[in-house]
């Protein structure tokens, strides 16, 4: 049996970033969370195995912190959970995650189809499907909205700048989806109890003889301050409100 | 010498990215799949135009291939168009060649055998500075550089071997229907917080009392197909800069929020107190959309 695998990530929730007055950022109180369109790539995951009798993966790269999200991807349904976690993912960027991505996938048996997302939330990159593509030299479709498998063929569409693709390709391969395709549901309880009792398997970067060291060096990462003037009527009636609002707008010019 | 490798499947943004090169005054190559592409890229200011004829009829099977070339001519920088087809290629040769990728960047310099990049991060919470050594490849987006015009350059012509296990079965354009907002003064946006789509004549009144076209986020476009893909604002839609962006039952999440940020004033209504955008505004009302923007309308009909 062939087995499909979905990639995700394990990001920092964007909106627990701390900015700093002096524009450093604070990301102590930040949790972890899959990366928003990385749940698509699971839900694609599932919908093609459901056409298709595949087995499931998931395979994720963090720090070792990165276990803690193995229960949330499973509860989305796949049936194992591949990990690698290291702490060299503080520095990784996509050419060193794309070559543990590859190398872990050559591991998991019988890997016929790789599902990505469009793009991670805090990179949003949306290079790592065609990289883990070229290394392992299978043909890679981006930007896909819909997808049907007939044995090892598969009919993707793609939405691109002004127009809809469709194409054909063989599996391997891997497959980038965009998330208006593919909208996921929220586990149920059942499932999410039934997660905990997946099979993992680690796997260590060594181990899959990959180098850590990034092409990108990072010189500074600054926060943004948005710098507007914050006057928000909350109190008296709706119209109360209204009246101040188009006063307000007067003053500044923008009804003239 | 070859410095500088450009390619876009939008003839006009491998122009703009000439334009780049020219300004670091770096010796640039265009490369192209599309004989009628090449013959208007010619005029555009580079070294050289190369047509690599592969005759595959979707531009990123040709990834191998010029990944290959990029190697033997001794690149330092593939410059490629941020679009959807662009940042498949780029990310597939950036695979095939081993090396380092700057995705999307808002600034791009290339001295001294490196390049130093900065791009957001974290849907626009963070901007990023980097520096990779070459041979390298960077995604730009339009409007970051002036397309140059040039005498005209060689075209030179090379037959590659596309990797052909992608087939093309066909291709369906989307009908443009969006209207441009890039230069629109006044823009109302509209989000989640409107709940039926019989619910947007309430937002076109609005719209159509401040003489402001109409925005939305990234779900009421993509998931709800109520306005057009080429009117949601964001880091994956438009960047927009009008005098007036007013909002409605926007909850003003960063990566909507990066794309109006040369806004000149910002409203909101949102109904949550605690909703994120207002504190990116300039003014607000907390209120049901239902509530406000009849009134509202009311008002600036009756204020013009
Ligand atoms: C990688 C990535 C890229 C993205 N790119 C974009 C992008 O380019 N553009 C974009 O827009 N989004 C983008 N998003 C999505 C973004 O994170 C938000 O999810 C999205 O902007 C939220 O849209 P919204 O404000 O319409 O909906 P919601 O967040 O659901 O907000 C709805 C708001 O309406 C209010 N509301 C509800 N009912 C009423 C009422 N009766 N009266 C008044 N207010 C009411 C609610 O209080 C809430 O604040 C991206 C996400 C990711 C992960
Ligand atoms: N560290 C990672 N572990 C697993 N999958 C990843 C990782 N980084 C990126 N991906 C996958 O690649 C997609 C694109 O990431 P990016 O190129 O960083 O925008 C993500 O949406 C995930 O599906």
């Amino acid at each position: 049996m062939a087995t499909i695998v979905a990639c995700y990530k394990w990001v920092l929730d964007e909106e627990d970033l701390v900015i700093n007055p002096d524009r450093s950022i604070d990301v102590s109180h930040a949790r972890g969370k899959i990366s928003e369109f990385d749940k698509s790539a699971i839900e694609a995951t599932m919908q093609v195995a459901a056409q298709t009798g595949d087995a499931t993966a998931t395979l994720t790269f963090g720090t070792p912190d990165v276990r803690k999200s193995l229960k949330d991807a499973l509860s989305r349904g796949p049936a194992t959970g591949y990990w690698v976690g290291d702490a060299a993912a503080c520095d990784a960027d996509a050419l060193v995650t794309s070559q543990v991505l590859a190398s872990a996938i050559r591991t998991i048996d019988g890997t016929s189809l790789v599902i990505c997302a469009e793009g991670a939330s805090d990179t949003y990159a949306r290079q790592i499907a065609p990289r883990v593509g070229a290394l392992l030299d299978w043909p890679t479709v981006t930007s896909v909205i819909e997808m049907k498998v007939e044995g090892d063929s598969i009919t993707a569409t793609r939405k691109l700048d002004g127009c809809l693709e469709t194409v054909t390709v063989n599996r391997p391969c891997v497959i980038a989806v965009l998330p208006a395709g593919y909208e996921p549901p929220i586990p149920g309880l059942k499932a999410v109890l039934s997660a905990g009792k997946k099979p993992l398997h680690e796997l260590g970067i060594a181990e899959l003889g990959c180098d850590p060291a990034p092409a990108a060096k990072v010189l500074s990462s600054q926060g943004f301050i948005a710098n507007r003037r914050n006057v928000i009527f909350v109190d008296g009636d709706a119209s109360d409100k209204v009246t101040s609002l188009v006063s307000a707008l007067k003053k500044e010019g923008m009804l003239s | 010498m070859n410095e500088v490798l450009i390619y876009s499947d939008k003839p006009s943004l491998a122009a703009e990215l000439v334009g780049f090169a020219r300004e670091e005054e770096h010796d640039v190559t265009i490369v192209t799949f599309s004989p009628e592409e090449a013959s208007e890229l010619v005029g555009c200011g580079a070294s050289k135009v190369v047509l690599l004829d592969g005759d595959s009829d979707i531009p990123e099977n040709n990834a191998r291939a010029l990944a290959g070339l990029i190697d033997e001519w001794g690149v330092s920088l593939f410059a490629v168009g941020a679009t959807p087809r662009g940042r498949d290629l780029a990310a597939r040769v950036a695979g095939y060649l081993g090396c380092g990728m700057a995705s999307d960047v808002s600034a791009v310099h290339l001295l001294d055998g490196k390049l130093s990049t900065e791009r957001l991060m974290y849907g626009g919470a963070m901007v990023r500075s980097e520096e990779f050594s070459t041979p390298v490849v960077v995604t730009i987006p339009s409007g970051r550089f002036e397309a140059v015009r040039g005498v005209d350059s060689p075209l030179e012509t090379i037959v590659i071997q596309p990797d052909m296990r992608v087939h093309l079965v066909e291709r369906e354009p989307l009908s443009q229907e969006g209207a441009d907002l890039s230069c629109a003064p006044r823009i109302v946006s509209v989000g989640m917080g409107v709940s039926k789509r019989e619910d947007m004549a309430l937002i076109e009144g609005l719209a159509a009392a401040l003489d402001a076209r109409i925005g939305c986020t990234r779900g009421i476009a993509e998931e709800r197909g109520w306005v057009p893909a080429e009117q949601y604002v964001g880091i994956s839609g438009v960047s927009v800069a009008p005098d007036l962006y007013l909002s409605v039952g926007v909850s003003g999440q960063v990566q909507h929020m990066v794309g109006v940020r040369d806004a000149k004033v910002i409203v909101a209504i949102d109904k949550n107190e605690k909703a994120p955008i207002f504190r990116e505004a300039d003014f607000g009302i907390v209120g049901d959309l239902y509530a406000v923007v009849p009134l509202l309308t009311d008002a600036l009909v009756t204020a013009r």
